[in-house]
């Protein structure tokens, strides 16, 4: 009877254990504790606060404009080189790019992803500041804008003799998952579209620093865009706009060299946040136009005929300096760890494409231009061409990836000249290479995708 | 409590008792069996025979009949008739048939209808590597291994029978006493040297390892099954009197592979001039590569790095040389005991392992402990605690890339002109190109700490209903892991504006199992034997990971965070995953003719959508041994002839987490504020990934099993792929997992053993393993119309109808005899049109992966008198290797003579028209990297893995100075490597991405011991 009871006793103990052990599926579902499923995700103005940044964010990666974006339109060009000290940029130095360099394909729709998740949401449905969710979904037609017009100018066929631009999507896992390439004007009328909507959308009250897109800012990329193709009214009168806005001015002469160690200078329109905490370390810009002393990787070097570009008395020559015999960009971006902010657009870019826009529609050209060389320690202008203009911008903003925009949309072939470039040649316009490869995992994935001619 | 258990148990033996004696004596020749277990059946009471064969044993007045046992003798029970009981033993050639653990059960090996392989601890122990899979390598048919790197304490990867998987892992899962465990890598950089968790485990406490390949026998795993299982058995305690072991080993090592040779300086600065005469000499009328090297003196446009050299003397510096630790020591002692009295067995040691890396400034270091206990609490409940504690310490090297500050890399990336001590005899860590690795490896920190407990207890149940059991099971695998890593102010990674850099991590990490079994065997008239089991088993484990990393270090050798001034990140997360699952199993034996198993697992994940969470697994398997037939039983010859088949289901879920739900990740921030992204695309209908895997054999032993072996054919064919497949990047994802596609795996496997030589005095045996494998890409994900998603990289492939991953980049044509250009095959596929412009040439398949077609192990043992060697070998081939870095070491440009350093093969470079080179001429330039054919090599190899000479003092002798038995030995791995391709001068033990790098080479090492039982 006392076994029995014993064994009655071990019995309920091993099933007791056993239905400790049994289980549901539900039991099976795993901790989030770092994520929050998209779906119930954003609710809130708070929530989509967090997505916006986000997309701010993705534009800081090393692929786009943390470095490789920018440095492609310098290394390109008569304003750098690559030297290969650690092996960079060598291949698109020397124009020997092939569809398996991604380049900033991935990087730059992905900002469209997180940017098409803000704008798909129902400000309505939301719980929050509806003012300020609208002005959010602003701030996301302006990026999506602005990186199509990015996209567009690297692999768009309009420099190539072709007319295919890129894919403009604008819905975040959308219907069409391998969608096809629309063509470069249909790209241009969408992108002003997204600069207008955007426009329209954003609320001046919610304005905070350069660091978000602001109201002006969309008015800002639209005067680029006009500029870049040709579209002089479109420039001129979004130009206009920002001007008048007197949000703005020109740094003066004497903060020239020392506003790019600055954040928030008054002559920056849209910059891109980095600091202490957040910032690309050795896959910043620092770090490629600069060795110091041989800590970092310095491939991009100042081509010596640089040194001669500037004036007697130009602020601007105050950028450059000197690593053993080497030319190098010491002003722009200043950090070496890549603490600095990255600007995407100022005023005096707008300025030049007012100039720009003036000269093409037989406007006064001489008053903006002479405005900026007042504060450049040069003299004044007293007449305006296409090659001062154009060779203005190459002063003003070198360094920071426009030369090379400026070089092809004006039809000019590309000199590779110094004695020390890996490539001693002439890239003629029109040059199938002045489309980017569609990235190969790109035309793996999606057979809808058209790549450019030679690749 | 435990005490008191076993004190109990010792009072219990303090019965009644008498004396008998005896002698024990071999039928061959009549002389004494020393060593021979003699004890009272069905007791724990007993003791073995001394050198002449004698023994004496105090037994119970009740006790009936003795039991004489010794290895390779048939036992033999003899009734207690007086207080005298001799003995006649016979060789037993046949009668000792292998127990082969499976996990959660064991069959005799008759009786297994799977394909497994069990290698015992014996040749497993002290081997000098500190993690045991090491030991593995050429021991059995179709397991290929390859070591992450020589660092002690690395990462081995293993695969079994292939690669089955695109996007899961491919590694097998291992179980440890029964127990599914976690494995890998417990480095928390991926920078620096990885640490692997079996590193943990001192493979001195380890009974057996078991490797189950097929489906039957992987089937009660099934869900993780599909790439193999590798089952771990541990030591515990045997019955008797304290079996005291004490082993000690002492020895040094060296790399397997010097690697290939690097210019000197005078060679780098001919090629130099070389390179500027082939570019400007036309230009600027240089005559001759002489006159280049005036010309860069004066213009100093090229720097003056050679100028300063020879203006110093032109010192020649091997950097090779200087990051070698040469000789590196390693010694390992261990210290176990074994016993048991009544209703009490134990084992438990204490282990110590240090080994030095063959490179400066790295070592591996171990402390272990073990304790198993048997109790019997009562006559039907028995309980078992296996315990094992570690600690262990890595001091690890950047070493898995090119970086700057890598010792490894510095062979290939530092100028042999660069000097690496000042005039006075410091370490100049100023002027150098790179910075020294002398002073990073004096400065720097890479340090692992991992700490581990293992804790698995069961608790067994005989219930009176005869032969039904319960078994109930709680394991524990705690592990604390440390990370710290620290750059020194002055040079390296955190000079200049960073001002020295810290980072740590520390991650806790659990895993639980919960187990419980039910095990009724069954045996019917007429000799039908039925094993039935039903577990259920919950496993989860928990993940708890913290780091944070500050630069501007107040002072120089202040390297913890406390003394950074200037915080940068902190980070923390939680994750965790679970499995729970329920299993049957049935094994029937007819006989011992006729065995079926039938094996079914339904097991749930929390890797995938509730809906699609649970997955079916099962395996059938059947064996026949035809030698118990009765048409078998004249033909003498044959011990053992077993056919064998199985089919089954496996499966794999080994996917990162969370995959299945599309989620916001928050680990970003922007403008000093936290941002959050679209993290994963998600897929609600994620599933496992499963194999059906076909397998049939044959196993055999002949002439008193004096050749035995196996037969066996597999073929394994994984479908419902998880699969990263590739979307359109516009989508803002670069991939979704997906179950799609399916690849197949298939070869044979060959297991021979012959002794030629077997007596009491000598015996001389050999042995032979050998696998093979193809695999196939069967079916890929397409996109929406219709067009195979394949995934290429610039050297190698996935496409259906080829290996996954198969070598697929341009074909190297030469150099031109008359430019010195380096040529290409535009397309060798349609016509011999070549090219020099690296673009215009097409990828195109090169055959073969890196997957070695062919596997195999060869192994010798003689002994003779005590005196013994052991020689064991591994061959690969059939697979390629691609050789990473080439861009730099292999380039005929600036980067080989002007920044960095080239190999020495470069000297066969082109000069002049009319050269047949394999390099072309050099140039002032720096080429893209441009990877094609010439750096694709044959990976064959065979490698000497071990040979170990050993002796055994005499019985007499040891027995005279008190102890139990003396072995000295010498041993020696990896002591000679054969490589086919003459260009492939690394390692040829490449890991499965099958491109060299720059970790530390496996190493070779000669290592004296001595093992002393008590």
């Amino acid at each position: 009877m006392k076994t029995l009871n014993i064994l009655s006793k071990l019995t309920i103990v091993f099933l007791f254990i056993a239905s400790i052990n049994a289980c549901t599926t539900d039991d099976l579902d795993p901790s989030t504790e770092q994520n929050k499923p998209v779906e119930g995700g954003i609710e809130s103005d708070a929530n989509l606060y967090g997505i916006v940044k986000g997309a701010y964010s993705r534009m800081t990666a090393s692929g786009y404009y943390g470095r490789d974006y920018i440095i492609n339109n310098e290394v390109r060009t008569d304003n750098c080189f690559s030297n290969g000290n650690s092996g960079r940029f060598t291949t698109q130095a020397g124009f020997n790019y092939s569809e398996n360099t991604g380049f900033f394909w991935d990087e730059a729709y992905r900002v469209i992803a997180s940017a098409n998740i803000v704008i798909g949401v129902n400000p309505d449905e939301m719980t929050g500041d509806v003012d300020y969710i609208k002005h959010m979904q602003g701030q996301a037609y302006v990026l999506r804008g602005l990186v199509h017009f990015d996209l567009l100018k690297q692999y768009g066929q309009q420099n190539a003799g072709g007319s295919l631009g890129v894919p403009y999507v604008t819905e975040f896992k959308g219907e069409d998952l391998t969608p096809a390439r629309k063509s470069v004007d249909e790209c241009v009328t969408m992108i002003l579209a997204d600069l207008e909507m955007g426009y329209s959308m954003l609320n001046e009250d919610y304005d905070d620093s350069p660091e978000f897109i602001t109201k002006y800012a969309p008015k800002a990329i639209a005067s680029s865009v006009g500029v870049y193709f040709k579209k002089w009214d479109v420039a001129k009168s979004a130009a206009e706009v920002v001007i008048n806005s007197g949000m703005y001015s020109i740094i003066p002469a004497d903060q020239y060299v020392s506003s790019f160690g600055v954040d928030a200078s008054p002559n920056s329109i849209f910059e891109l946040a980095f600091s202490s905490t957040d910032n690309v370390g050795i896959n910043g810009l620092a770090y490629i136009y600069r060795t110091t002393g041989g800590g970092s990787y310095g491939d991009v070097q100042v081509l010596d005929e640089v040194a001669d570009l500037y004036d007697e008395g130009d602020v601007r020559e105050g950028i450059l300096g000197m690593e053993d015999d080497m030319l190098r960009n010491i002003g722009k971006y200043p950090d070496n760890q890549g603490y600095d902010n990255v600007g995407v657009i100022r005023y005096e870019e707008v300025l030049l494409n007012y100039a720009e826009a003036q000269l093409e529609t037989g406007g006064d050209a001489l008053t903006p231009l002479n405005q900026l060389a007042a504060e450049r320690g040069i003299d004044a202008y007293t007449e305006v061409t296409k090659d001062i203009l154009i060779d203005e911008r190459r002063k003003e903003l070198i360094f920071e990836g426009r030369r090379y925009d400026d070089l092809v949309r004006t039809g000019s072939d590309i000199e590779k000249i110094s004695l020390q470039q890996n490539f001693a040649a002439t890239i003629p316009y029109g040059d199938y290479r002045m489309a980017w490869p569609i990235p190969k995992a790109e035309m793996d994935a999606n057979s809808n995708m058209v790549q450019n001619d030679n690749y | 409590m435990l005490l008191g258990i076993a004190l109990f148990g010792v009072l219990m033996v303090e019965a009644q008792v008498k004396s008998i004696t005896g002698t024990v004596t071999s039928a061959e020749d009549g002389t004494g069996i020393p060593g021979v277990s003699v004890s009272v059946k069905g007791t724990t009471i007993g003791t073995v025979t001394n050198i002449d064969g004698q023994y004496q044993l105090d037994v119970p007045n009740d006790a009936q009949t003795i039991v004489f046992s010794f290895v390779g003798m048939k036992t033999i029970e003899a009734p207690i008739s007086g207080s005298v009981v001799n003995a006649t033993m016979e060789a037993d050639y046949v009668g000792v048939e292998e127990v082969i653990v499976t996990g959660y059960t064991s069959h005799r090996k008759s009786e297994v209808t799977g394909s497994s392989v069990q290698v015992s601890g014996e040749s497993l122990a002290n081997m000098p590597v500190a993690s045991v899979d090491q030991a593995l390598q050429g021991k059995i048919a179709g397991v290929n291994i390859s070591s992450s790197s020589g660092t002690p304490g690395s990462v081995q990867n293993i695969r079994i029978r292939g690669r089955s998987s695109i996007t899961a892992g491919n590694e097998p899962l291992y179980v440890i006493d029964g127990v599914p465990m976690v494995n890998g890598n417990s480095s928390a950089t991926s920078s620096g040297s990885n640490l692997s968790m079996l590193a943990t485990l001192n493979s001195n406490d380890i009974e057996s390892i078991t490797v189950l390949k097929d489906a039957s026998a992987t089937a009660a795993y099934g869900a993780r099954g599909a790439n193999g299982v590798i089952v771990i058995t541990t030591k515990s305690g045997k019955s008797g009197k304290a079996d005291i072991n004490f082993s000690a080993t002492y020895g040094f090592s060296n790399d397997a592979i010097d690697g290939p040779g690097v210019l000197t300086g005078a060679e780098r600065e001919m090629l130099a001039y070389e390179a500027l005469y082939n570019t400007y000499g036309e230009d600027y009328g240089l005559a001759s590569p002489a006159e280049a090297g005036e010309w860069y003196a004066e213009t100093g446009y090229f720097g003056n790095d050679y100028v300063l050299w020879n203006e110093a003397g032109r010192p020649e510096t091997d950097w090779a040389d200087l990051i070698t630790n040469e000789n590196a020591p390693m010694q390992e002692y261990n210290l176990s005991a074994s016993g048991g009295t009544e209703g009490v067995s134990y084992y438990t040691s204490v282990g110590y392992m240090s080994q030095e890396a063959t490179v400066i400034g790295s070592e591996f270091e171990r402390f272990s402990g073990a304790l198993t206990l048997d109790v019997d609490l009562s006559p039907s409940l028995k309980f078992t605690t296996r315990n094992n504690a570690s600690h262990s310490y890595q001091d690890g090297l950047l070493e898995t890339s090119a970086y700057f500050s890598s010792p490894r890399a510095s062979k290939f990336f530092m100028p042999s002109i660069d000097q690496a001590y000042n005039e006075d005899g410091s370490i100049n860590y100023e002027t150098t190109t790179l910075p020294n690795p002398l002073w990073i490896a004096q400065e720097d920190i890479d340090d692992s700490k991992l700490t581990r407990i293992l804790s698995n207890n069961s608790l067994t149940w005989d219930t009176p209903v005869e032969n039904l059991s319960f078994t109930t099971r709680v394991n524990i695998d705690y592990r604390v892991y440390n990370y710290k890593r620290y750059r020194n102010p002055l040079r390296g990674d955190g000079d200049g504006a960073t001002n020295g850099y810290g980072w740590q991590a520390h991650r806790n990490s659990v895993n639980y199992v919960f187990q419980n079994m039910v095990n009724y065997s069954l045996s019917l008239d007429g000799g039908h034997n039925f094993d039935f089991s039903a577990i259920q088993e919950y496993q989860e484990n928990r993940r708890y990971y913290l780091d944070a990393d500050a630069d501007n270090f107040t002072d120089v050798g202040l390297t913890n965070l406390s003394s950074a001034g200037n915080p940068t990140s902190a980070f923390s997360e939680y994750t965790d995953w679970k499995v729970a699952s329920y299993l049957g199993m049935v094994h029937y034996s007819y006989d011992g003719r006729y065995v079926v198993d039938l094996t079914y697992r339904k097991e749930g994940s929390s890797r995938f959508a509730p809906d699609n969470r649970w997955g079916d697994f099962w395996a059938v398997g059947g064996a026949w041994n035809m030698q118990r037939e009765n048409f078998m039983s004249n033909v003498e010859v044959v011990d053992m002839l077993k056919l064998r088949a199985s089919y089954g289901l496996t499966g794999n879920a080994n996917i990162s987490l969370n995959q299945y739900q599309a989620l916001l990740s928050y680990d970003s921030d922007y403008a000093g504020e936290g941002a959050s992204y679209p993290g994963t695309f998600g897929n609600n209908d994620l599933s496992w990934e499963t194999s059906k895997t076909l397998d049939i054999g044959v196993d055999f032993g002949l002439f008193q099993n004096r050749i035995s072996g196996s037969i066996g054919y597999y073929n394994r064919e994984t479908q419902d792929m998880l699969l990263d497949v590739p979307l359109s990047l516009t989508t803002g994802f670069n991939e979704q997992t997906r179950n799609i596609g399916r690849m197949e795996n298939k070869g044979y496997e060959v297991e021979l053993n012959v002794d030629i030589i077997r007596s009491r005095d000598m015996n001389l045996s050999i042995g032979g393993n050998l696998g093979t494998n193809k695999n196939e890409v069967l079916e890929l994900a397409t996109d929406l119309n219709g067009e195979e998603i394949n995934i290429t990289s610039t050297i190698d492939r996935v496409e259906t109808g080829h290996p996954v991953y198969g070598w697929y980049m341009p074909t190297w044509a030469g150099v031109d005899p008359d430019t010195g250009d380096e040529l290409w095959y535009i397309n060798p596929e349609e016509s011999d049109e070549t090219s020099s412009n690296f673009n215009d040439a097409e990828q195109v398949w090169q055959g073969g992966s890196a997957i070695p077609k062919v596997t195999a192990g060869l192994n010798l043992h003689f002994d003779f008198k005590g005196a013994f060697i052991d020689v064991n070998g591994y061959y690969a081939g059939g697979h390629k290797v691609y050789e990473g870095w080439h861009r730099y070491t292999h380039g005929t440009d600036v980067f080989s003579v002007f920044y960095y350093q080239g190999v020495d093969l470069l000297l066969d470079r082109w000069q002049q028209p009319g050269d047949v080179t394999r390099y072309g001429k050099f140039e002032y330039t720096g080429r893209p990297w441009q990877r094609h054919s010439k750096f694709l090599y044959d990976g064959d190899y065979f490698r000497l893995k071990d040979v170990t000479v050993g002796y055994d003092f005499n019985p007499s002798l040891v027995d005279a100075i008190g102890l139990g038995g003396v072995r000295v030995f010498v041993r020696g791995t990896n002591l000679y490597t054969w490589v086919k391709d003459d260009y492939l001068k690394y390692d040829p033990e490449v890991g499965p991405s099958g491109e060299t790098g720059l970790a530390t080479p496996p190493v070779k090492s000669f290592i004296f011991g001595v093992n002393v039982k008590f």
